[in-house]
């Protein structure tokens, strides 16, 4: 028999009261006093002991996710290892006493999950929890699978699991290749998709090129001339590829979701596709085999977002949207990169980071226009497309200010 | 069993964890004081490569030659060059090299004859005499005509014209190396007759030269035509049946999918050069990233069994650049030939050391890599001193200049007069043989040769870095390369064991999946070793976290040093590399 309803409900939330993550969400709505708790879903996933619970909450009507699991009080530290700050209390599942706590801390109940969340074809022998952010928390299932639990519910389908199912149904490979989903209630509780070990963040490769180019000796007539590329960590090659499937995701967007007019005032010439709206280094991962775009989350917290905690809406617009976001993330990298170094540095740092941050734009836009079939959706030259990246860019730098 | 006697294993698949060593007889050392290396000087240095730990030398081309190509345009395949000795040298090299345990394998050129060969000074005197159809003839130059020009420098077409025979006739190389035509069944024959004159004289196997341009037909890039494919099959069996122990190491500088093809079903090539990797290390290491590395192994199919990669970093022609993209070639050419002198045809005519700017620490991560990916490295001669080049030399002589042995006259190469030399040795600063020189290194216990020296000894107790698994390990900084090579049940041995035993071992197919076994069917409870390697490509200290969660509770071990490092965990292990660092470790599982 499983542990009560109400049982649960009173061991669940004051757990979400003492988690970083909840508390940053509901800082937003932060009266001073708490909102009133609900219980709005339970599943008994795995009767027993150890045992596996789906609890949903809403708080101010807000529904959050949390995987309660129990083990005899005995068993259950040795199963949660370095995870001890995940117990959320002790309670009765009608045989006695049991400690209860955040289920994906236990690596059998997390393996449990994983055949739940695909309703039997995965199973894994092995899982970690790699990552935990505001909207979800991730596990790595035999380094090969990916789950993303989500923590803040919304209403199936998120724009993610929608934008991933379209891109691998139209046959667009550079993305993790979805799995499965779990839903319930309307909710989305968890997607699964692809692993693949070693994929680095765009960021990542972003920094190693400007540690170099830091770390080498320019001459000034070099520099005057941009001639950046001559540091050993040059990016451009590696940016003419991302361009290039940058120009197939929105090929692919085009034929998974149609295309748009603009409307009167939005960017430039050209129609409008569903963009992926939140494109940036941190989204793009290179892998043994190029660039994936390895990100179509909606996480609140990252991102450029300047109202970090609303959900992003899908949209259509210019696809040099996103051209324009990838190529501002290359400017907030430099900009980082430049900080790090020694402030007396930092007058010649930032001649290097403009000179590096154009050579690669440029690089950016050569690969997406190489593209076969592109101009249909960017009809304007060359040029003129530079010229429009470069205000779309400033303005995202404006409004960062 | 006489002093430094070290007998060859009767062991069928050596070639799978030799170390090769290429050398240029006419650079090596010179006894007999023409200026010109030589067989009997080869002899006299056995004992230095024997020390050096080589396993297999591979002889740049010794036949008679008008030296137009470096030997490459052979005039007579049946004999030595006599400047270089005689038959009878050779034999005496090789029978010398197998007492100290080092095979020889030699150079052979099929694709085409120099224009001074008489099978082509018959051929070309007039259109019906008995060799008129063994080179490809024709009356204009139109057919093939797409197929490109190897040697764009200094050639505009495949086609020359000969005015004796008023025809023109095909080369894939230079003008003055004709094409040899095998569609005319009596020059395969005659070339098979030169693959068993050599074998039977003691020689273990080939490196074949420009092995995809044998045939030629219309409508194609005239390279790897199966019929080619068909000739090479025939060669093989012939080993096989005739031959035992010996290799065929081809040059196919090809995509890795095509490479592959010259493997056949094992029955074709015993190994293939694996070209793409070469540049793409370099790459890697002025990149500071691991993606040119592992993306080319990722795109390498596997191979039958019984068949091994050849891998390098540089030998005596260019760093070939012909298996890059345009835009990679753009960036390697700025990163490592900025001075036009510096490149020839597609790539760049150097040596090792000035490519990296004489940095040791990149020499030893380059060799750190070519010892521990996957294939038998194949090293170039003077490489292991850190020699340099003469980029105001001509051609690829810049990177074949006299092996340096002693600050004496002539970096002790040789005795003759200065100006008799076939080329000047080195004397600049830095690379010059009166500051890199063996006698120098030997004496220094730090120098790169003894670190090299050690790496080798190493590399022969693992045979995992024969033909064990690869798997490249995920790390967040993409400038450390990760890897672990894992032993397959039933594969090579390593040097010492089999040395004690003598016998040949029996060798079962390999199973990459079967952990549970020892690698080492003779000794079945003996635990699973496997060695990782981890690299920062980066010329900054680089951390590492790797996930080692397979390894839990084990105690990684330093090869070099037999360190022990801090016991795996369940959490991400964390290593710190030095600038351009390399670590080989051992990971003993079920401990």
């Amino acid at each position: 028999m499983p542990p009560a309803p109400s049982a649960l409900e009173g061991l669940v939330v004051p757990y979400l009261q003492r988690q970083p993550w909840f508390l940053v969400y509901m800082a937003r709505y932060d009266s001073g006093l708490w909102p009133a708790f609900r219980l709005a879903d339970l599943e008994i996933v795995l009767d027993g002991r150890p045992g596996l619970a789906s609890v949903v909450v809403t708080a101010a009507d807000r529904p959050f996710h949390v995987l309660v699991g129990w083990r005899d009080a005995a068993q259950a530290p040795a199963a949660l290892g370095d995870h001890q700050g995940a117990v959320l209390g002790m309670c009765d599942d009608g045989s006695g006493e049991v400690l209860c706590y955040d289920a994906l801390a236990d690596e059998e109940l997390a393996t449990v999950l994983l055949a739940v969340a695909s309703a039997g074809s995965e199973r894994a022998t092995r899982a970690r929890v790699v990552q935990s952010l505001v909207s979800h928390a991730s596990l790595v299932y035999d380094e090969r699978l990916f789950m993303k639990s989500y923590r803040v519910l919304e209403p199936a389908p998120r724009p993610e699991i929608e934008l991933l199912g379209r891109l691998d149904e139209v046959g667009f490979e550079q993305i993790l290749r979805p799995v499965a989903n779990w839903k319930r209630n309307g909710w989305d509780l968890a997607l699964v998709r692809e692993y693949i070990p070693g994929a680095v963040e765009g960021r990542w490769l972003a920094l190693t090129s400007l540690r170099d180019l830091f770390g080498r000796n320019i001459d000034e007539e070099k520099l005057r001339r941009d001639e950046v590329g001559g540091a050993g960590g040059d990016l451009s090659s590696e940016m003419r590829r991302l361009g290039e499937i940058t120009g197939g995701l929105h090929l692919a967007l085009a034929e998974a979701f149609g295309v748009r007019p603009l409307a009167a005032g939005e960017a430039s010439p050209g129609v409008g596709i569903r963009v992926h709206g939140d494109y940036h280094l941190r989204r793009v991962f290179r892998t043994d085999a190029g660039w994936i775009v390895g990100g179509f989350g909606d996480d609140p917290l990252i991102g450029r977002s300047d109202d970090n905690l609303t959900r992003r809406e899908p949209r259509f617009a210019s696809p040099l949207e996103d051209l324009a976001d990838l190529s501002y993330s290359l400017r907030q990298v430099a900009t980082e990169a430049v900080a790090a170094q020694p402030p007396v540095t930092w007058a010649q740092a930032e001649r290097l980071a403009k000179a590096w941050e154009r050579r690669n734009r440029g690089s950016l836009l050569s690969g997406y226009l190489g593209v076969d079939g592109i101009s249909r959706l960017v009809t304007l030259e060359r040029s003129e497309v530079a010229e429009e990246l470069k205000s779309l860019v400033a303005a995202r730098t404006t409004a960062a200010c | 069993m006489s002093p430094g006697s070290r007998p060859l294993l009767d062991d069928p698949r050596w070639y799978e964890k030799a170390v090769f060593y290429e050398l240029l007889p006419r650079g090596f050392f010179d006894s007999d004081a023409d200026g010109i290396g030589d067989l009997k000087g080869l002899r006299e240095k056995l004992e230095y490569l024997q020390w050096l730990g080589v396993d297999c030398i591979w002889l740049l081309p010794f036949y008679p030659s008008p030296l137009h190509d470096g030997g490459y345009d052979i005039s007579d395949f049946m004999t030595v060059a006599p400047e270089l000795g005689s038959v009878d040298d050779l034999a005496a090299v090789v029978a010398e090299a197998h007492r100290r345990g080092i095979r020889i394998i030699s150079d052979l050129v099929m694709n085409h004859t120099s224009d001074e060969h008489p099978w082509f000074v018959e051929s070309r005197s007039s259109r019906d005499n008995d060799k008129a159809d063994w080179y490809v003839w024709a009356d204009d130059n139109h057919r093939f005509a797409n197929v490109r020009v190897i040697f764009c420098d200094v050639e505009q077409s495949n086609w020359t014209f000969d005015p004796r025979r008023q025809q023109y006739y095909w080369h894939r190389f230079y003008h003055h190396q004709p094409d040899l035509n095998y569609e005319n069944p009596d020059v395969a024959d005659a070339m098979l007759g030169v693959v068993r004159f050599w074998l039977d004289l003691g020689l273990d196997g080939f490196r074949l030269d420009a092995v995809p341009y044998l045939y030629k037909a219309e409508g194609t890039t005239c390279e790897n035509l199966p019929a080619t494919h068909k000739l090479l099959r025939r060669i093989r069996s012939e080993i096989d049946s005739s031959y035992p122990n010996r290799v065929l190491l081809a040059e196919v500088n090809q995509w890795p999918d095509v490479v592959t093809e010259y493997f056949g079903d094992g029955d074709e090539c015993h190994m293939c050069f694996n070209f793409p990797l070469m540049p793409r290390m370099f790459m890697a290491v002025r990149r500071e990233q691991r993606f040119p590395i592992t993306e080319i192994l990722a795109q390498t199919p596997p191979i039958p069994d019984g068949c091994q990669w050849g891998i390098f970093l540089r030998n005596h022609d260019e760093l070939t650049l012909e298996m890059v993209t345009d835009e990679e070639r753009d960036y390697m050419y700025a990163e490592y030939a900025r001075d036009p002198r510096m490149r020839r045809n597609l790539g760049i005519r150097r040596r090792l050391a000035p490519l990296v700017d004489n940095d040791r620490r990149v020499a030893e991560l380059l060799h750190g890599l070519l010892l521990s990916l996957p294939g038998s490295p194949v090293l170039y001669y003077g490489d292991e001193l850190l020699m340099g080049d003469n980029i105001y030399l001509g051609d690829r002589d810049g990177v074949r200049t006299p092996m340096q042995w002693s600050p004496d006259r002539n970096a002790g190469f040789s005795r003759a007069d200065f100006a008799q030399l076939y080329l000047p040795p080195l004397m600049d600063p830095v690379h010059g043989y009166q500051a890199v020189n063996v006698e120098a290194e030997q004496r220094d216990p730090s120098s790169f040769l003894h670190w090299l020296r050690h790496m080798l000894a190493v590399r022969h107790q693992y045979p995992q870095f024969a033909k064990g698994s690869f798997e490249v390990l995920p790390a967040d900084n993409p400038s450390v390369l990760a890897y672990v090579r894992r032993p397959r049940a039933g594969a090579a041995q390593p040097d010492e064991a089999s040395d004690a035993g003598g016998a040949q071992r029996s060798i079962e197919p390999a199973d990459a999946d079967d952990l549970t076994r020892s690698s080492d069917p003779l000794h079945p409870d003996w635990p699973t070793v496997s060695v990782l390697c981890v690299s920062n490509l980066s010329r900054f200290a680089q951390p590492a976290e790797l996930s080692l969660g397979r390894w839990e509770g084990c105690t990684p071990i330093e090869l070099l040093g037999r360190v022990p490092f801090p016991k795996i965990t369940s959490k991400p292990y964390s290593v710190t590399l030095a600038p351009y660092g390399i670590y080989l470790f051992e990971l003993v599982e079920r401990c």
